[in-house]
């Protein structure tokens, strides 16, 4: 459902992405792990189509169809979807006129009927209660005065509202204690249906304790140095980041 | 000088009631005032030239109209056609503590707040001074807290002139909400004063709604006065119209006095909407938060001036001033300018204004969620306003106006 290949992209003059191959099939849960600084983040930012973020060369196809071609919105609306390492906030609008928008514009984009009001509300309310977020956090400004696990809570919250084909966690973990880990981590095994793919972008082996991966990769330096199973995963919480180093040592 | 004012004074001099030696006195003050000119400084960006020769009738008593419909707000509705007061008083049913007459009524409040908490320098206030006969006089007794908003409408019509004007005490440890509500839109000129007096540790919930549109002229002021630990909290709404003027003084009498004054206009293609607020800070540690958001149109033009003023002795004064704009067309104007005027040493203050740009973060955001771009510069344009509306304590006052504003600005965005 997502080929990359050969992906290079550059931040201003510094290219940040060197040759990134990645292949994931529908239902697939694809961790990718890596220190900081390897181009965890930028990943996710090149294929939401961030502005400032330019690919120098490589493909990405989504469902056969050309990602990189594609406006950021276009690629909500064929079923991409980012949950931000930091979600921004939006005072003036309204979490739930936000997610109304939202909801409505990618149901027309699959040529489905917009949601009436009352619909709409029962959906998100069942979305709030399964990522543990009072009601009033709908009528809020958007990630507006949230603490940091409650940003990553509506993030996951939109996740479930916005039903994408895949989901690219960014760091979806970081700065939660353990029960809004699992709230986390709960709200997206939800979502696992054997159909719906996901990248889960982390630092830590925490996160992959709760959200069981089927492949994990290392990205060091822009590309892919090492994939396997979740227990590549338990080497990394075991030994560091620093065998990379010695591991490019020896390449050189 | 211009034959409108000539004729203010002439007609001045037939007023004859309880209010007359105050009156008076306004009257020889303004005799002295020059009809202002660009060159004068607060009028420096918004011309008198719609008023100089306005020649308008005065308004009969003889219409009435009833006061538009706030779900769920359930206000006491004082309703005023034309500066006459159409609502029959002595059939209100009142809460608890709050006593309401008109301003043709000697009454020992109007006495002690008409004309001293306005500062004689308005020449509109002035104006309004010597010919404003119909007006409502509301004593909110010590330690009344009145749930009930009180809502003060007028409304306009065209060819008429009128003059009306607002006294309200909220007494000692007492609470009210008091609502200003206007609106017009044909070929009219009213001014509509209200003098605020906030007694030690009262409150007063307070919002100016001046949705004056089209050919109407409305002109006018809403002043505080802020006794020892007083609270404000107000709202101003303006559309903006062939001349919108409004003026604003919050007076920090008494220490540790509390205001937060958010303003929002909004205006359609070539109105004309102007904001001066004045805050006095001559006490110490009072505390002042003023937002001021505008959407300005093609050819239409705003004019902010906020000016914060801390006298020598208002130590520990904490001040903010925050002004920011949103033109939609090149040919849509702001002139803004935030004042800050200090004297005392040990205080915290801030101030700025800005013309706005997109928060490109906000918008891309918004984009990863699959919303148009052109829809989500309008949320995020509006969200700006809206900003300010959800700060409303009153929510059903929140929920009537969001939609409204949100319609108000969809047509804007259209008529680009």
């Amino acid at each position: 459902m997502l080929s990359i290949k050969d992906l290079h992209a550059r931040v201003e003059e510094t290219t940040i992405l060197k040759g990134l191959n990645l292949e994931i099939k529908p239902g697939e849960v694809h961790a990718i792990m890596g220190p900081n600084g390897a181009g965890k983040s930028t990943l996710g930012y090149v294929l939401s189509g961030r502005d400032g973020y330019e690919v120098e060369s490589g493909s990405v196809e989504m469902d056969g169809k050309d990602l990189l071609d594609m406006e950021v919105e276009e690629r909500a609306q064929a079923g991409l979807f980012l949950a931000f390492q930091y979600p921004v906030e939006i005072p003036g609008v309204s979490n739930m006129e936000f997610m109304k928008e939202s909801v409505n514009a990618l149901r027309e984009a699959r040529g489905e009927k917009s949601l009436s009001s009352a619909e709409f509300l029962k959906k998100a309310k069942e979305a709030c209660k399964q990522v543990e977020l009072p009601l009033d956090f709908l009528k809020r400004g958007v990630n507006e005065g949230f603490s940091g696990g409650e940003k990553k809570r509506n993030e996951i919250m939109q996740l479930i509202m916005l039903e994408p084909k895949l989901a690219i966690l960014d760091e979806s973990d970081s700065g939660l204690d353990v029960d809004a880990l699992q709230v986390v981590a709960n709200g997206v095994n939800s979502q696992r249906d054997g159909k719906r793919s996901f990248i889960v972008v982390t630092h830590y082996q925490r996160l992959l304790d709760y959200i069981q991966p089927d492949y994990v990769h290392i990205l060091s330096k822009g590309k892919i140095v090492k994939s396997g199973g979740p227990e590549l995963a338990k080497e990394v919480e075991a030994s560091g980041y620093a065998w990379l180093a010695e591991a490019e040592g020896a390449d050189a | 000088m211009s034959q409108w004012l000539n004729h203010v004074l002439e007609r001045a001099s037939t007023v004859d009631d309880w209010l007359s030696p105050v009156r008076a006195q306004a009257l020889d003050t303004l005799k002295q005032q020059q009809w202002p000119t660009r060159r004068t400084e607060a009028w420096r960006y918004t011309s008198l030239h719609p008023v100089a020769d306005l020649e308008l009738k005065s308004g009969t008593g003889n219409v009435t109209a009833e006061a538009p419909i706030i779900e769920g707000l359930n206000s006491l509705d004082l309703v005023f056609v034309d500066g006459q007061l159409s609502t029959d008083i002595s059939k209100l049913k009142l809460p608890e503590g709050i006593t309401i007459s008109e301003l043709s009524a000697p009454s020992e409040p109007a006495e002690a707040i008409f004309a001293q908490v306005k500062p004689s320098r308005h020449l509109f206030g002035l104006v309004n001074d010597v010919l404003a006969q119909q007006g409502v006089v509301i004593d909110i007794a010590a330690n009344a807290k009145v749930e009930q908003p009180i809502r003060i409408v007028n409304f306009a019509s065209a060819g008429i002139e009128s003059h009306q004007r607002t006294l309200v005490r909220v007494g000692e440890n007492a609470q009210a909400t008091i609502i200003e509500h206007g609106s017009g839109s044909g070929n009219s000129l009213n001014t509509v004063f209200a003098e605020y007096d906030i007694a030690e540790k009262a409150r007063l919930e307070h919002y100016r709604f001046a949705l004056h549109e089209g050919e109407a002229i409305h002109i006018g002021g809403s002043h505080f006065k802020l006794h020892d630990h007083a609270r404000l909290n107000s709202t101003l709404i303006g559309y903006g119209s062939q001349l919108t003027r409004l003026d604003v003084d919050i007076e920090h009498a008494g220490e540790h006095a509390f205001a937060k004054f958010n303003n929002v206009y909004l205006l359609a293609p070539r109105q004309h909407f102007d904001l001066h607020s004045t805050i006095e800070h001559a006490s110490p540690n009072g505390t002042t938060e003023e937002n001021a958001r505008g959407i300005i149109g093609d050819r239409a033009k705003a004019v902010f001036n906020g000016r914060i003023h801390i006298h020598r002795h208002a130590q520990k004064t904490l001040a903010e001033l925050n002004n920011r704009n949103l033109l939609l067309t090149r040919g849509a104007q702001i002139n803004t300018k935030p004042e800050l005027e200090i004297y005392a040493d040990d205080v915290q203050c801030a101030h700025g204004a800005t013309v706005a740009e997109i928060d490109e973060e906000a918008l891309y955001y918004m984009l990863t969620r699959g919303i148009d771009k052109q829809q989500a510069l309008v949320m995020l344009n509006f969200g700006f306003v809206q900003e300010m509306v959800f700060q409303m304590p009153n929510k059903a006052l929140a929920d009537w106006l969001q939609p409204i504003l949100k319609t108000r600005f969809e047509s804007m965005m259209e008529k680009q």
